[in-house]
């Protein structure tokens, strides 16, 4: 339904997306998780047809993004991560005025709109202008605004941001409505728990790049059931290394090291929580002081730790 | 283009909310446009009055009083008799533009060819009637000199007559005179210099000064309302809906021209508001209104496309409407909404006429005042309507190449 081949934009000398390739099926979420400024919304622009991309290609329903532009978007429903409404018309007449920009009329447009309203849970407040809405309102309607139209395709732009839990648990809803009504969904976010709520299948980008891709059981896999453990304090970079190669080669075959500053080691391995004691020990053993300890189960959010070095909302 | 249509209606009912900038746009031209015809369109031509003051009350002195109001200076002036006191006192007060005081003894001074003085004190808070005052005061010693010079003996003789004359004396004065006012007749009449008369052409009948200044009005709220019109193109890219519009297919077009259409009718109702009550005030022949209306509507959507692709050029919302300000008011000077083009320098409305808003005030002008409508010719016309298509090119060029991205 959506596909996205070796696609790059480039600004200048600067790479915002690097040879991306991903697709994502009829009737499923595909998450787009990376930190902020990785490179999501610029591939979301360019699936739009808002950017043109530098080489690579993307198709929706069958239509590649460039040269089948307008079939493209004709399937394409988009819901940027910034509001676009016009706050001075009712919230109906949004929902009208972008149900006809995709060609709705009559007692279709009609019906559409009112089930939209219910839908997005503002039936009851169709005839107020979005100026008096609250925060969570109007990212509901524009959410509305990207789906009046019935697409196959649906592309979210990191449609949470900024709204408050109880409308962020609607905004879920309304995304598992479309899906189970048989939209493909390409979710962005860098909220790693939303991602593993609503997700079917994701992608991790970071400076353009994808650095892993699967499901959530698959990508989870791939840090087995290793824990991640972050140490804080002071540490001789050097001593601290020789001391924890020295404890895999004492039979913790699984420890590995992921990061280390001279405030901060990043450490995973299995069962963390049982070694810690031979790994303070070692640590205290380089001279290093451990001022502040932080053991995390496995999940995305560590993936992305594992595989960057950093954290995903960094 | 049934969405050229939805976005014409989706603009209109955006701009019913905002109500109060058309009021605006209307409301300044028609108070800037009242105050100009307030000063200029009342036709009252100024009229001041000359104090004087007669201590002689004499024959001469009477004759000196009645020169002020003789023919068309008695439209300009006035002459009231007053005491010294009460005269120096109103002129001090602004009440008057002159106080001429004629002094005692005046009349046989005259007569006896003394040196007599007349004193003129003028309104120095006015400048045009206190000058026509003292050149026509200065004209009447010329004059009085004169007479001396050609009929010296006869105002001897005159002073030396009895109260009561002899009729032959009387008629033997009155030959004299006549005899010497012919012996200068053929220096006077006809006079040396052979002057050829020749007519000029018959003049086209001038519009009052205030009609004048009509189309400049109406063009300042059509520059006013097409100015602002053209802001909600920012206004729509910080709302994110350009970027929407961008996301749907091949609606560009419908989106572009139902934002035409919108301008049209704002432009239109907010110029043709004007448009009627000058036509009611200066009592134009309504057969003009539709020609007139069309022509401020058509040309306000070209006003307001320009308008839009330069503020579409600029990066942010704020360049964007500094520059458009700034830009308005000097075009607005040159274009003749504060002074008419007729009236100004020829080279000066030459380049007004060459502005944007200067061609279609100048147009508007001759449809107004020509004797009847439809009068303006087609190729001005067809430069409007080119100049909006030039001009919303550009805006669709600006969205397409990253205006509505941001």
């Amino acid at each position: 339904m959506l596909k996205v081949e070796e696609l790059s934009k480039n600004y200048g000398d600067f790479v915002a997306v690097d040879k991306i390739s991903f697709r994502a099926e009829k009737g499923t979420v595909f998450g787009l998780l990376g930190p902020n400024g990785a490179g999501k919304s610029t591939t979301i622009n360019c699936i739009s047809g808002l950017l043109q991309p530098t080489s690579g290609h993307a198709s929706v329903a069958g239509h590649d993004v460039v040269a089948d532009g307008k079939a493209a978007r004709g399937n394409l429903g988009v819901v940027p991560q910034e509001l676009a409404l016009y706050e001075d018309l009712p919230a109906v007449e949004n929902l009208r005025y972008w149900g006809k920009a995709y060609g709705l009329r009559g007692a279709d447009l009609e019906d559409r709109v009112n089930v939209v309203l219910e839908t997005i849970g503002l039936g009851d407040r169709a005839k107020d202008l979005p100026k008096e809405f609250s925060g969570g309102m109007k990212r509901r309607l524009n959410f509305g605004c990207g789906i009046v139209h019935r697409p196959p395709v649906i592309l979210l732009d990191e449609p949470s941001v900024g709204v408050d839990p109880q409308s962020r648990a609607r905004l879920f809803d309304m995304v598992e409505a479309e899906r189970d009504a048989g939209a493909c969904i390409l979710y962005t976010t860098h909220y790693m728990e939303e991602a593993e709520r609503l997700c079917d299948s994701l992608a991790i980008i970071d400076h353009g790049k994808l650095i892993a891709q699967g499901t959530v059981d698959e990508l989870r896999s791939k840090l087995g059931a290793r824990d991640v453990l972050q140490l804080s304090g002071h540490f001789p970079i050097e001593a601290t290394k020789q001391a924890i190669d020295a404890l895999v080669q004492r039979g913790n075959e699984d420890l590995e090291f992921i990061a280390q500053e001279e405030d901060s080691i990043t450490l995973t391995l299995s069962q963390a929580s049982q070694h810690l004691p031979a790994i303070f020990d070692a640590v205290a053993g380089t001279g290093g002081r451990v001022t502040e300890t932080s053991l995390r189960s496995p999940n995305l959010e560590t993936l992305f730790l594992l595989l960057t070095g950093k954290e995903l909302r960094e | 283009m049934r969405f050229a249509l939805t976005s014409f209606k989706k603009d209109l009912a955006r701009w019913r909310q905002d109500f109060m900038s058309t009021l605006i746009w209307i409301s300044i031209p028609l108070m800037i446009g009242g105050l100009i015809t307030a000063m200029m369109g009342s036709n009252i031509a100024p009229h001041g009055v000359l104090l004087m003051v007669d201590e002689d009350e004499s024959f001469l002195s009477e004759l000196v009083a009645g020169a002020y109001s003789v023919g068309n200076l008695g439209e300009l002036i006035s002459v009231e008799k007053t005491t010294l006191e009460e005269g120096v006192e109103r002129v001090n007060d602004g009440e008057a533009s002159g106080l001429l005081v004629i002094p005692e003894g005046f009349g046989e001074a005259f007569l006896e060819s003394e040196p007599v003085t007349l004193t003129l004190k003028t309104n120095p808070s006015q400048t045009i009637l206190p000058g026509i005052i003292t050149d026509v005061t200065e004209i009447l010693l010329d004059a009085g000199f004169y007479a001396h010079q050609l009929f010296g003996d006869e105002i001897d003789a005159i002073q030396d007559m009895e109260d009561d004359p002899a009729d032959a004396l009387v008629a033997a004065m009155a030959v004299t005179i006549q005899n010497k006012v012919e012996s200068v007749a053929p220096h006077l009449f006809p006079p040396i210099l052979e002057v050829e008369i020749v007519e000029p052409p018959p003049a086209e009948p001038t519009p009052p000064l205030a009609l004048l200044f009509l189309p400049g009005i109406i063009l300042m709220a059509v520059m006013f309302s097409s100015n602002g019109v053209a802001s909600d193109w920012w206004r729509e890219r910080e709302l994110g809906t350009l970027r929407r519009l961008v996301y749907a297919p091949g609606q560009l077009g419908g989106f572009i021209a139902g934002k035409a259409l919108a301008a049209a009718v704002v432009i239109g109702l907010v110029g043709g508001i004007t448009l009627v009550i000058g036509f009611l005030y200066h009592g134009i022949s309504w057969a003009k209104l539709p020609s007139s209306l069309l022509w401020i509507a058509i040309s306000g959507v070209a006003l307001f496309s320009w308008f839009a692709a330069l503020q579409m050029l600029f990066s942010n919302q704020k360049t964007a409407s500094v520059i458009s300000s700034v830009l308005l008011f000097p075009l607005l000077m040159a274009g003749g909404s504060f002074f008419p083009l007729a009236v100004l320098p020829g080279w000066i409305a030459a380049i007004g006429r060459a502005s944007p808003n200067g061609f279609v005030a100048d147009r508007l002008t001759s449809e107004i005042i020509a004797p009847g409508a439809w009068s303006i010719d087609l190729s001005s016309w067809l430069i409007v309507i080119a100049g909006a298509a030039i001009g919303l090119s550009v805006c669709a060029w600006r969205l397409r190449s990253g205006f509505a991205r941001a």
